[in-house]
């Protein structure tokens, strides 16, 4: 039983790494930039929420509600002043620099203002559907919180794929990842889908930090972390295919439960980085990588 | 013409950037080090400069891998770790001396760098940069529970740096001389020829390749380099700070790292030296900055990338540029007014570029003229076979693009590739350059199968290239664009660069070939200054400057006007008198008039063969590229 409960833990964070390895990929595809900063912003959610509710003594509903409409002003303000300067504007920069660096920073500036705000202790938000933990028969348990961040992902999964498949704006995100400069050329502005999507990215982050905190708890540098592994596997899927990258990423989260389970507690995390980037290292044409930045 | 002038010019120059620039920087380092490390190491300052300079070494080889080289890793502070745990495991342990613990692990990291770069050095940067975005989650991971290593508390060892130093002045002045020699030998290597070289494959992967460097081999030297000097740093950090903790490897760590070298200047040693000193310098003095670190760090990296990437170096020099015309030195410091060429606007009418080289046959000064006209003056070149293209296809699963292609080519003259888009043209020139590999079939270059060289080979064998879109290196002048193609560096080490530079020769022999074309006068120009016709002959002269035996060009003429490609009509035919050259190009008008003889590609087979008389009343190639009667449009001879 174990075992099962592992994978099913497994698939609750594995959720999360796909759908923002879906996330990256898709904004990589707009914008030619990785978003590095994307846990983050499940962090602060969760912290944020927490303290709005605990200290604040604000009710639960609303303070979700702020802490979106937060992250959305921010989101819209980042891509309005920073990214928007740095690729519209009259030091506009290409190459690796872009890529890497300006997320990078981005990504410990929100550590910085989450250290500033919640301070270093591990916090999680209240659950949302509160009660025991939930029995599949079997001796086999699920969260409610898993619950919620399971169907909470398999809604934004299909909700994306039918955005791209079935409509316009969908075949514009599709032609803006087959060719930059092509798809500007026709019309099509890929600043706009550029702030959209890293806006909507920002904000289903911070919907599943809030729905998955009261499982695992997070703190102000908890963010990274989860923002590398959904970036390993979208890098997986080569940045290009939004539905590899959802394989890729539930098979980490399977991956990294049962190291946990039976390798050891203490260097799970640790064990999977390792062989991610051996991965990495070892089959770089495999993951897509070669040809990105070409 | 100017030839005197340009000469002595050049000469000063040399000796102002290349040479007097390393000493310059390394004396700086030196002395100010000296004297604060010498007189006050004991103080809070002398000791928070002396920390900030253990983390100088590192950027110092940031600033060549990542900011010079554009060769992103994450792995620096994991390396410093390697070194800072070394030393101290080896010092408590196992009783070594630190001095000696840092040299063995100084060399140990370098084998382990070698190992973790060889698995990626034949794909690209980026998946590099990947893997070590990963290497401090995993670095620190390890840590915070090794408990043979201090777990999440760290490390502490007695041995100083300088063995048995009672006070921190010896400590400080073994770091300052460490640092010193870190700068003298990376401002050195970049001064180089091998700089240039790792320069150009920072800006363009494929122009260097082509251009004979061995991108995958720098690579891997750049991250030995990289790795090896953070160890370096480490080492120095365990034997002056006496303590090693888990978060030398966090993330975090390695960000504060790209803060001081994006602050000071990424691509110049000099402002990361400075700009480690700096940063390390207010976050020990001041309590609020410390505390807030992350926030500050995180803003700080994103407000200077966004005002002046090359940091604090970057707004120096452009002050300096602003402000050298002023000085009283002005004479030595200011670039010379530089007027474009008469043969290249053309202006004084006859005078075109074609005369330029008839007085390049006439004085025959140069190697590189002699070379050409002896070139010239061989007879046998027209007859004797240089390439010879056999059977060759080219298929993207299951998408044919050439099929069956033969071809042979003489020493000398030009051959006119041209078909509508989607024939393959680009596709045959990569297959003969070396850039694309292919499915079946042979290239034989002067008798020697050169199918499965890459690119970088081939240029040494006498393939010169452009490219369709200018590829031109940003940033540097036109000599240094044009000297790339006349390194001589490619099989030498990355450590030679350091010891010895032939930059100067290489910068004389990429003179030669500008003034062959008439360009000389505006090698001081930064490239990206010039205008589209002049970025064209620029990759011209750095394609011929190698004295290519076999010449391919990917439509030179795009983007060029009427009389733009009059006057390439010029420079086409007096090269074609001296080398082998394989013109793709869209306007068949120039085709016609330069190629003896020309190849019409179709759907990836060849379609057509013959003379320009012949291509221009074939019923085939007008039905292909024009749709209409051969009188209508082809022009006659201009």
């Amino acid at each position: 039983m174990k075992l099962g409960n592992l994978i099913i833990s497994g698939i609750v964070t594995g959720s999360i790494y796909a759908s923002f390895a879906a996330c990256v990929a898709l904004w990589y595809r707009v914008s030619n930039i990785l978003n590095l900063a994307v846990g983050d912003f499940a962090m602060i959610g969760a912290l944020g929420v927490d303290n709005l509710v605990r200290v604040h003594h604000w009710k639960l509903a609303p303070a979700i509600a702020v802490m979106l409409a937060a992250v959305v002003v921010f989101g819209y303000l980042y891509d309005r002043i920073v990214l928007r300067l740095a690729q519209d504007g009259r030091t506009r920069q290409e190459g690796i620099v872009v890529t890497f660096f300006f997320t990078f920073a981005l990504s410990f500036f929100i550590e910085g203002i989450a250290e500033l705000l919640y301070g270093t202790d591990v916090h999680a938000a209240p659950a949302v559907w509160s009660g025991q933990s939930l029995s599949l028969g079997g001796g086999l348990h699920i969260d409610r919180a898993g619950v919620l961040v399971v169907a909470f992902a398999a809604v934004v999964g299909i909700a994306l794929a039918l955005v791209l498949r079935g409509t316009l704006q969908g075949k514009a995100i599709e032609a803006c990842g087959e060719n930059f400069f092509g798809a500007r050329i026709v019309g099509i502005d890929n600043r706009k889908y550029r702030r959209l999507l890293f806006i909507v990215s920002a904000v289903l982050a911070c919907v599943f930090g809030i729905l998955e905190s009261p499982i695992t708890g997070y703190t102000y540098n908890s963010g990274a972390a989860i923002s590398l592994t959904g970036f390993i596997a979208a890098a997986y899927a080569g940045f290009q295919k939004p539905g590899k990258a959802v394989v890729a990423g539930l098979g980490i989260g399977i991956l990294e439960a049962l190291l946990g389970g039976y390798v050891s507690a203490n260097y799970a995390d640790t064990i999977l980085y390792a062989l991610l980037a051996a991965a990495v290292l070892i089959r770089p044409s495999a993951m897509g990588l070669d040809v990105v930045l070409e | 013409m100017t030839t005197a002038t340009t000469t002595a010019t050049r000469s000063g120059r040399r000796w102002s950037s290349a040479d007097r620039g390393p000493l310059l920087s390394t004396a700086f380092v030196l002395i100010a080090g000296l004297i604060i490390a010498g007189g006050s190491a004991d103080s809070y300052f002398g000791s928070v400069v002396i920390l900030a300079l253990t983390y100088a070494i590192v950027t110092a080889g940031m600033a060549v891998q990542i900011g010079f080289s554009q060769q992103v890793v994450f792995s620096q502070s994991v390396f410093m770790g390697l070194g800072a745990y070394g030393v101290a495991v080896l010092n408590e342990n196992a009783g070594w001396p630190s001095l000696l613990a840092l040299v063995a692990i100084t060399i140990a990291s370098g084998g382990v760098a070698w190992v973790i770069a060889k698995a990626v050095s034949r794909a690209s940067g980026l998946a590099l940069a990947v893997a070590t975005l990963m290497f401090p989650l995993i670095g620190f991971g390890y840590l915070s529970y090794a408990n043979w290593l201090g777990g999440s508390i760290g490390f502490s060892l007695t041995g100083t740096l300088w063995p048995g130093a009672a006070s921190a002045t010896l400590n400080g002045i073994l770091t300052v001389l460490i640092v010193s020699a870190v700068v003298f030998a990376t401002t050195r290597l970049v001064a180089s020829d091998i700089g240039l070289e790792l320069y150009a494959l920072g800006v363009s992967e494929n122009t260097a390749q082509a251009m004979g460097v061995r991108t995958s081999r720098r690579r891997l030297e750049l991250f030995i380099l990289g790795s090896v000097l953070a160890t370096l740093g480490g080492a120095v950090y365990a034997g002056t700070q006496l303590f090693v903790p888990p978060t030398l490897v966090q993330a975090t760590a390695e960000l504060s790292l790209l803060i001081m070298l994006f602050v000071g200047g990424r691509r110049s040693v000099l402002g990361a030296v400075l700009g480690a000193v700096g940063i390390q310098y207010f976050t020990g003095i001041s309590n609020t900055i410390s505390v807030h670190i992350l926030l500050i760090e995180g803003a700080l990296i994103t407000v200077v990338l966004l005002i002046e990437p090359d940091g604090i170096a970057g707004i120096v020099k452009r002050l300096w540029h602003r402000a050298a015309p002023h000085l009283p030195f002005a004479a030595l410091a200011a670039p010379e007014a530089v007027l474009v060429p008469s043969a290249i606007t053309g202006q004084d009418g006859e005078a075109g570029i074609s005369g330029e080289l008839a007085i390049a046959e006439e004085t025959q000064t140069s190697e590189f003229r002699r070379h050409f006209a002896a070139r010239r003056a061989d007879e046998a070149a027209a007859t004797t076979t240089l390439l010879e293209v056999r059977g060759v296809a080219k298929e993207y699963g299951g998408l044919v693009v050439l099929r069956d292609i033969d071809l042979t080519l003489p020493q000398r003259g030009i051959f006119g590739l041209c078909g509508p888009n989607g024939a393959g043209k680009s596709t045959l020139l990569g297959v003969v350059g070396g850039s694309v590999r292919p499915s079946a079939g042979t290239v034989n270059l002067a008798g020697e199968d050169i199918t499965r060289l890459p690119a970088s080979e081939r240029f040494g064998r006498g393939v010169s290239r452009t490219f369709q879109a200018v590829h031109l290196i940003r940033g540097r002048t036109v000599l240094d664009n044009v000297a790339v193609a006349c390194l001589r560096s490619q099989r030498s080490s990355l450590l030679r660069g350091i010891v010895i530079s032939r930059l100067a020769r290489a910068r004389e022999d990429a003179m030669e070939a500008l003034d062959y074309l008439g360009l000389g006068e505006l090698a001081y120009r930064e490239v990206g200054s010039l205008t589209l016709e002049t970025q064209r002959m620029v990759e011209l002269a750095r394609a011929m400057a190698s004295r290519p035996s076999l010449l391919l060009l990917d439509e030179p003429a795009s983007g060029l006007s009427e009389i733009q490609r009059e006057r390439l009509r010029g420079v086409l035919r007096a090269i074609g008198e001296v080398t082998c050259v394989l013109l793709v190009e869209h306007d068949l008008d120039l085709i016609a008039a330069v190629a003896e003889r020309i190849l019409v590609l179709e759907s990836g087979a060849l379609v057509f063969t013959g003379t320009s008389e012949e291509f221009r009343s074939s019923e085939l190639v007008n039905s292909l590229l024009i749709g209409a009667s051969p009188t209508t449009t082809l022009g006659g001879e201009h």
